[in-house]
C-alpha cells in the first residue's frame, strides 16, 4: 500500500452527480440527488448549471428540454431559461411581453473539481473535496442500493488497514485483489434505493483502457451481487415529490431589490461613448431579456438607465455604454470622469419595458447613435435564434458609431448611414422598412427625431402600433396623476400612493408589506388581496365576472382602482 | 417504387421511414390500421405477411416483411457511398451484430410498449427487466467507445445501420417504463443519432438542439 | 372518502368500445377498482361482484361506480347523419387524468409538441380568449381560441387560422370543437373521454366525429393516434403526476386560461382523485 497521508474528511453534503465528460455539448443530462431530480448542462461559455428538473409552469422535467448553449428551452411550450440565472426570458405565447422575474427556476450550487460536477441541495455550504492531485475516474456504477450497503460491502473487500471513512458517503481504501492500489470511492445517494458508485485514483494508471474495463467489471459484478441479494422495488426510478406550493408561495427574494457591481473594465467605443463592462460582487446577475436596461445610481445619487449590450449567453457580466453629453445634467459626465475600473456601482435589476419578440418573420431594427445599445442585444439574440434581421444604424460618422467591432461581427445583417440629414433620414427609413408584411416588427431607439421619424413613416406605409417598437433615452418621467391612487392597508396602518405607470404590487412592496406573487399577468391569481373599501378596476382574467362584480377582491399585479382610495386587508 | 405498409406508431416501422428519410428516397405509404382496427390479421394481409407484423416494404418486385432485413436492403441497394452499410466483413459481421440486439429491443422494449400503450393484461416486468439487461450491455459500450472518441454502435467513424435500428426502441423505452436516467452514454448517443443529417421524428421522440456535433465534451 | 355527491365516483366513466360476442371478457381498472366487461354489454364489479349501472354513448360502455344524479353529457354533432364518427382507440398513459384533460385544453404547446402540425414556430402567440362556466356550473366553455396551424386537419389544404372552442362537461372528459374545412358553417369534434384506470395511470379514448368525405378511416385514425402519441411523453413527464390545485404551485399565464378555470372547477367540486388538493 502506498503511504498516501490520510485525506482531510469530505464535506457530507456536498456529491459528485456527473462526471464532466458526462456533460456532452448542447446535451442536457439528467442527474438525480437524495431524491431530487437535477437536469445539469454546460453552457457554451463552460459554465455548468445544475437545476431542479422541473419546469415551473406545468412541471415538465427540463432533462427532456434543448440546450441551444446558452439557454434551456422547456419541451413544451417553449419557455426559455437563462444559463446561470435560470430565469425565464421568453415565454413564446406571449411574444410581446417579457416573462415576469418570478419565473426563475431553482438552481442548486456547483463546483467542477477532479474531472466531477459536484452539486449540493443546500446553499452556503462549503465545499471540502479532494485534495489537488491528478484523479483518474473508473466509469460510474449505478447500483439499485442503498448508498451504506454499496459502501459497506465494498469495505468488505478492502486490506483493512487500507480503509478510512472519508465521509458518510465516501471512503479510500485498496481491495485485497489489487493490495498496492490506492482508490478513493465516491458513493452518490440518488435516492433511498439507489446510489451511483465511482472510483478515482492518483494519476493516470500505465494501461489506462485495461484499468477502466478491470474496475468497471469490479463494480458490475458488485452490482449484480448486491441486487440479486436485495432486488429493488419499482420505487428506485421514481423522484420523491416535494411540493412545489411552500417554495413559490414565497415571493421570490430581492426581486425589486438592487444589486452592487464592480467596474471591471473601462474602454472607448466611439469618440463620445465608451463602455462599462459590469461584474456582480458577489452571486449571479438576474436574467435579463434583449432589450432591457437597469437603472445605475450614481456618486451623487442620481439614477440613471443605461441599457444592456448582451446576447444570451452573455451572463457573466454585464456591458453598457454611456456617451458623454458635454451639456448633460451631469449624469453621463460623472461617469465619464469619475467611475474607474474597480470601482462599486449601485444598480437595479433589469427592467423590461422594451421587449423583443423572437417570433416575427422579419426583425428590422433601428438605431441612432447611443440607441443601439438595447439593439445590440435584440440583435445578438435574433442571431443566436437564427432569427431574420436587419441592424440599421445611423450615426453622424465613423467616429461616433458605437461598438464599431462588435457591429462587424454581424456582416451583412448591419447597414451603416453616416451623416444623414432629416430628410436624408427619413427617406432612408421609408425605403428600408416598406411596405408592411405579416410577422413583421420595427425597434427603433435613439434621438426623440429619429423615433419620430420611424413612427411616422412606418404609420405612413401602413405598420399597424403593435408591429412599431420604441425606447426613448430620455430621463424625463411624466407623471399622469390622474390614475393615480391611494390603497390604505388595513392590518399594517399603511398609506401607500400607488402613482401612474407603477401597479399597486410593486408600491406595496416598495413600502416594505410583503406579497406573493407569480405570474405578474393578472393570470394566476397568486397575489389576490380582499378590499374592504373602495371599488377596484378589474384588469385581471383571473377572477370571474361575478367576483368582479362583487368587488371584494383584487388582483394586484395588474388592477387598479376607479375610487380615489382603496382599503386593502394587509 | 417503394412501398412500406406502415402503422404510424410502430418503432418497427418507423425504422424503415427513418433510413428512407435520410437516403431521401422517394416511396409510398400504405396505412395499416393495426389498432383498433386489427387490419394486419385480415386476409389480404396476410397474403402479404403471414406473420401479421408491419412494416412491410415492396421494392422492384422484392418483398420484405423484416424491419432489420428491411434496413440491410436499403442500404445496399440506395446508398452508394456504403456508408449505412459498409462492404468490409468485419463491418458487416458488427452491424449483424447490432441488428441482432435491434430484434432483441423490441422483443423486449418494444413490446412492453406496446402492451403498456394498449392496457394489455400482459405482464411486462419480465420484458422491462430484459430489456434493463440489454441496456445496461449497450450503455456500457457506448461509454468505453466515447473514451476512444467513437461515437456509433460500430466503431466507425460514421453511424451506420445499426445505429438506426436500436434506435427507435431506445429512444421510446421510456413509454415501456424503461427510464433512462440509468443511462447517461446511451442518452448522449440518441442526441448524435438526432443530428443525424435527413434525421426525422416520430411521435414520442423530439428533435435534439441545434448546434451541438457527434463528440462528447472535453472540458474537464 | 365519498361525499353525498361525489364529482368523480357518481358518475358515469368510459372503459371501453363495446366486445363483441364471442370476443371473451375484457378485464380493465376504473378508479382503482377491477372490472370486467362482456358483450351486451354488461359490466362486473371485481372486487365485490356488483353489476354496476351501463349505458352505451359515442361508441364507448360506460359505467359508474355510484350513483350519478344526471344523465351522461351530450354532443349533439355526434347524431348529424353525415359524421364520421369513430374511435381512434383507447391509449395507456402514465400520468393522472386531470393532467390529460388540462393538455387537451391546451394551444401553446402546439407549435413544440405537434411541431408543423397543429403549430410552428414562429406562430406561438396565443392570443386572449375567453373563458366561462355554464350558469348550472356543469362546465367548463373556451370560446374565442384562435391558432395559426400548418396542418391543421387532412382536409385543410396549407397552413390556415384556426378557430376553437373547447368545453369541459365532465372532471375526466374534454370535448374541442375546430374548424371544419369541408363545411365552413360546422365544426369538426374532437373529444377526449379518460377511463381513470388508478389515479396516475389512465386510458384515454379518444372519438372524432368529423365531416370529412375523402379519406379512409384509417387515414383519419393515423392522423389522431400521431397528434396523441406526440403528447404522451409529454403526460408522462409532468411532475407531480397528480394535477396540483393550489395556484401557487405551479406558474399558469394568461394563455392558460382554461387550465386555471378547470383546476379552480375541480377545487370548487372538492375533487381529489387525480389531482394534489390546495391547502387552505
Amino acid at each position: 500500500m502506498n503511504h498516501m497521508s490520510p485525506p482531510p474528511p469530505l464535506s457530507p453534503v456536498w456529491h459528485p452527480i456527473a462526471a464532466s465528460t458526462d456533460l456532452a455539448v448542447r446535451h442536457v443530462f439528467h442527474g438525480k440527488l437524495l431524491g431530487r431530480e437535477l437536469a445539469v448542462w454546460r453552457a457554451d461559455d463552460g459554465h455548468v448549471n445544475v437545476w431542479d428538473n422541473r419546469c415551473l409552469h406545468r412541471g415538465v422535467r427540463l432533462s427532456i428540454g434543448m440546450n441551444d448553449g446558452a439557454e434551456l428551452k422547456c419541451q413544451y411550450h417553449g419557455w426559455r431559461y437563462a444559463s446561470r440565472s435560470a430565469g425565464c426570458t421568453y415565454i413564446p405565447a406571449h411574444p410581446a411581453n417579457s416573462p415576469s422575474r418570478q419565473v426563475t427556476n431553482r438552481v442548486f450550487p456547483t463546483i467542477e473539481r477532479c474531472g466531477l460536477i459536484w452539486a449540493a441541495l443546500e446553499p452556503d455550504q462549503p465545499f471540502i473535496g479532494l485534495p489537488q492531485a491528478d484523479w483518474f475516474a473508473a466509469r460510474e456504477a449505478i447500483v439499485h442500493a442503498p448508498a451504506a450497503l454499496v459502501l459497506n460491502t465494498l469495505a468488505a473487500e478492502a486490506v483493512p488497514r487500507s480503509l478510512a471513512w472519508l465521509s458518510p458517503y465516501a471512503m479510500r481504501l485498496a481491495r485485497r485483489a489489487a493490495p498496492d492500489e490506492t482508490l478513493i470511492i465516491l458513493a452518490q445517494p440518488a435516492d433511498g434505493a439507489t446510489t451511483i458508485i465511482r472510483a478515482l485514483r492518483a494519476g493516470a494508471p500505465a494501461d489506462a483502457n485495461a484499468w477502466l474495463r478491470r474496475i468497471n467489471r469490479v463494480f458490475v459484478t458488485l452490482r449484480d451481487q448486491i441486487e440479486a441479494a436485495s432486488p429493488a422495488g419499482e420505487a428506485a426510478a421514481e423522484p420523491d415529490f416535494t411540493p412545489v406550493a411552500a417554495e413559490l408561495a414565497e415571493p421570490a427574494p430581492a426581486a425589486t431589490a438592487g444589486l452592487t457591481v464592480t467596474v471591471a473594465r473601462k474602454w472607448q467605443v466611439a469618440a463620445d461613448v465608451f463602455a462599462l463592462k459590469l461584474k456582480p460582487l458577489a452571486g449571479t446577475l438576474p436574467a435579463f431579456q434583449p432589450g432591457a436596461h437597469i437603472d445605475v445610481t450614481l456618486p451623487s445619487g442620481q439614477v440613471r438607465q443605461y441599457s444592456l449590450t448582451g446576447g444570451p449567453g452573455e451572463n457573466e457580466f454585464w456591458t453598457i455604454g454611456v456617451r458623454r453629453m458635454p451639456q448633460s445634467r451631469g449624469g453621463s459626465r460623472q461617469i465619464a470622469e469619475q467611475v474607474r475600473e474597480g470601482d462599486l456601482l449601485s444598480v437595479s435589476a433589469p427592467r423590461h419595458n422594451f421587449p423583443l419578440r423572437r417570433d416575427a418573420l422579419r426583425s428590422v431594427l433601428i438605431a441612432g447613435g447611443i440607441g443601439l445599445t438595447p439593439l445590440l442585444a435584440m440583435a445578438k439574440a435574433l442571431r443566436h435564434g437564427g432569427h431574420p434581421f436587419e441592424l440599421h444604424v445611423f450615426s453622424r460618422d465613423a467616429a461616433h458609431l458605437p461598438f464599431a467591432d462588435t457591429l462587424r461581427g454581424f456582416g451583412d445583417n448591419v447597414r451603416l448611414h453616416l451623416g444623414s440629414d432629416p430628410v436624408q433620414t427619413r427617406e432612408t427609413v421609408a425605403h428600408l422598412l416598406g411596405p408592411h408584411g405579416f410577422a413583421q416588427h420595427v425597434y427603433v431607439c435613439g434621438a426623440p427625431g429619429l423615433i419620430d421619424a420611424v413612427t411616422r413613416t412606418a404609420d405612413h406605409l401602413g405598420w399597424p402600433d403593435e408591429a412599431v417598437h420604441y425606447e426613448h433615452f430620455s430621463n424625463d418621467r411624466e407623471i399622469n396623476a390622474s390614475s393615480s391612487f391611494t390603497v390604505a392597508l388595513a392590518r399594517s396602518a399603511l398609506d401607500v400612493e400607488i402613482p401612474a405607470g407603477c401597479s399597486m404590487l410593486a408600491a406595496i412592496r416598495a413600502a416594505g408589506v410583503s406579497l406573493p406573487s407569480s405570474c405578474e399577468r393578472g393570470a394566476c391569481g397568486t397575489c389576490v388581496v380582499k378590499v374592504l373599501e373602495g371599488v377596484p378596476d378589474h384588469q385581471d382574467v383571473y377572477l370571474n365576472a361575478r367576483e368582479k362584480a362583487a368587488g371584494r377582491s383584487v388582483v394586484t399585479c395588474v388592477s387598479r382602482a376607479t375610487s380615489q382610495r382603496l382599503v386593502l386587508d394587509l | 417504387m417503394i412501398t412500406l405498409y406502415d402503422y404510424e406508431n410502430s418503432a418497427d416501422c418507423y425504422k424503415a421511414r427513418l433510413l428512407l428519410g435520410i437516403l431521401g428516397l422517394k416511396f409510398d405509404i400504405v396505412p395499416v390500421d393495426i389498432f383498433p382496427g386489427d387490419d394486419h390479421r385480415r386476409p389480404e394481409f396476410l397474403d402479404l405477411n403471414p406473420l401479421a407484423e408491419v412494416p412491410v416494404l415492396t421494392d422492384d418486385g422484392v418483398t420484405l416483411t423484416d424491419p432489420q432485413a428491411i434496413m440491410v436492403w436499403l442500404a445496399a441497394r440506395y446508398d452508394d457511398r456504403k456508408l449505412w452499410l459498409p462492404g468490409a466483413a468485419e463491418s458487416i459481421a458488427m452491424v449483424q451484430h447490432w441488428l441482432g440486439m435491434a430484434a432483441r429491443l423490441a422483443a423486449s422494449a418494444g413490446a412492453a410498449r406496446t402492451a403498456l400503450a394498449r392496457t394489455d393484461e400482459l405482464d411486462v416486468a419480465p420484458l422491462q427487466a430484459e430489456a434493463h439487461r440489454l441496456l445496461r450491455v449497450i450503455d456500457e459500450h457506448l461509454w468505453f467507445a466515447e473514451r476512444e472518441r467513437r461515437f456509433w454502435l460500430v466503431p466507425l467513424s460514421h453511424p451506420t445501420i445499426a445505429d438506426l435500428s436500436c434506435f427507435p426502441d431506445l429512444a421510446l423505452s421510456e413509454e415501456a417504463g424503461i427510464y433512462h436516467i440509468d443511462y447517461p452514454a446511451i442518452r448522449r448517443w440518441l442526441d448524435r443519432v438526432k443530428r443525424i443529417d435527413g434525421f426525422s421524428v416520430m411521435s414520442g421522440i423530439f428533435p435534439a438542439s441545434r448546434g451541438g456535433t457527434a463528440t462528447v465534451s472535453t472540458t474537464s | 372518502m365519498q361525499t353525498a355527491t361525489d364529482i368523480i365516483f357518481d358518475n358515469w366513466h368510459p372503459v371501453c368500445a363495446p366486445p363483441s360476442p364471442g370476443a371473451g371478457i375484457l378485464r380493465t381498472r376504473l378508479l382503482d377498482v377491477p372490472i370486467e366487461v362482456a358483450a351486451g354489454p354488461r359490466v362486473r364489479r371485481a372486487d365485490n361482484g356488483e353489476d354496476p349501472p351501463v349505458l352505451e354513448r359515442f361508441g364507448l360502455v360506460w359505467t359508474t361506480l355510484g350513483r350519478p344524479r344526471q344523465d351522461l353529457f351530450d354532443v349533439p354533432e355526434y347524431r348529424e347523419p353525415d359524421r364520421r364518427n369513430l374511435s381512434a382507440g383507447p391509449i395507456g398513459v402514465a400520468a393522472s387524468a386531470p393532467r390529460a384533460i388540462e393538455n387537451f385544453l391546451d394551444l401553446a404547446h402546439f407549435p413544440f409538441v405537434h411541431t408543423d402540425i397543429l403549430g410552428a414556430e414562429p406562430h406561438t402567440e396565443v392570443k386572449d380568449y375567453e373563458v366561462r362556466t355554464s350558469d348550472d356550473g356543469s362546465e367548463i366553455i373556451a370560446t374565442g381560441c384562435e391558432f395559426f396551424q400548418p396542418l391543421a386537419a387532412l382536409t385543410a389544404a396549407g397552413g390556415q387560422k384556426v378557430d376553437y372552442i373547447y368545453r369541459v362537461p365532465h372532471p375526466f372528459c374534454a370535448v374541442l370543437y375546430k374548424s371544419c374545412f369541408v363545411d365552413p358553417s360546422r365544426m369538426d369534434v374532437i373529444a377526449i373521454f379518460i377511463q381513470s384506470m388508478r389515479q396516475e395511470r389512465i386510458r384515454a379514448h379518444l372519438v372524432m366525429s368529423m365531416i370529412d368525405e375523402v379519406h379512409s378511416d384509417t387515414e383519419m385514425r393515423r392522423f389522431q393516434q400521431m397528434i396523441f402519441g406526440q403528447d404522451k411523453p409529454i403526460l408522462e413527464n409532468q411532475r407531480p403526476r397528480r394535477l396540483p390545485l393550489d395556484p401557487r404551485a405551479e406558474t399558469p399565464i394568461r394563455a392558460d386560461l382554461s387550465g386555471i378555470a378547470y383546476r379552480r372547477w375541480l377545487s370548487a367540486n372538492r375533487v381529489t382523485y387525480g389531482v394534489i388538493p390546495a391547502q387552505h
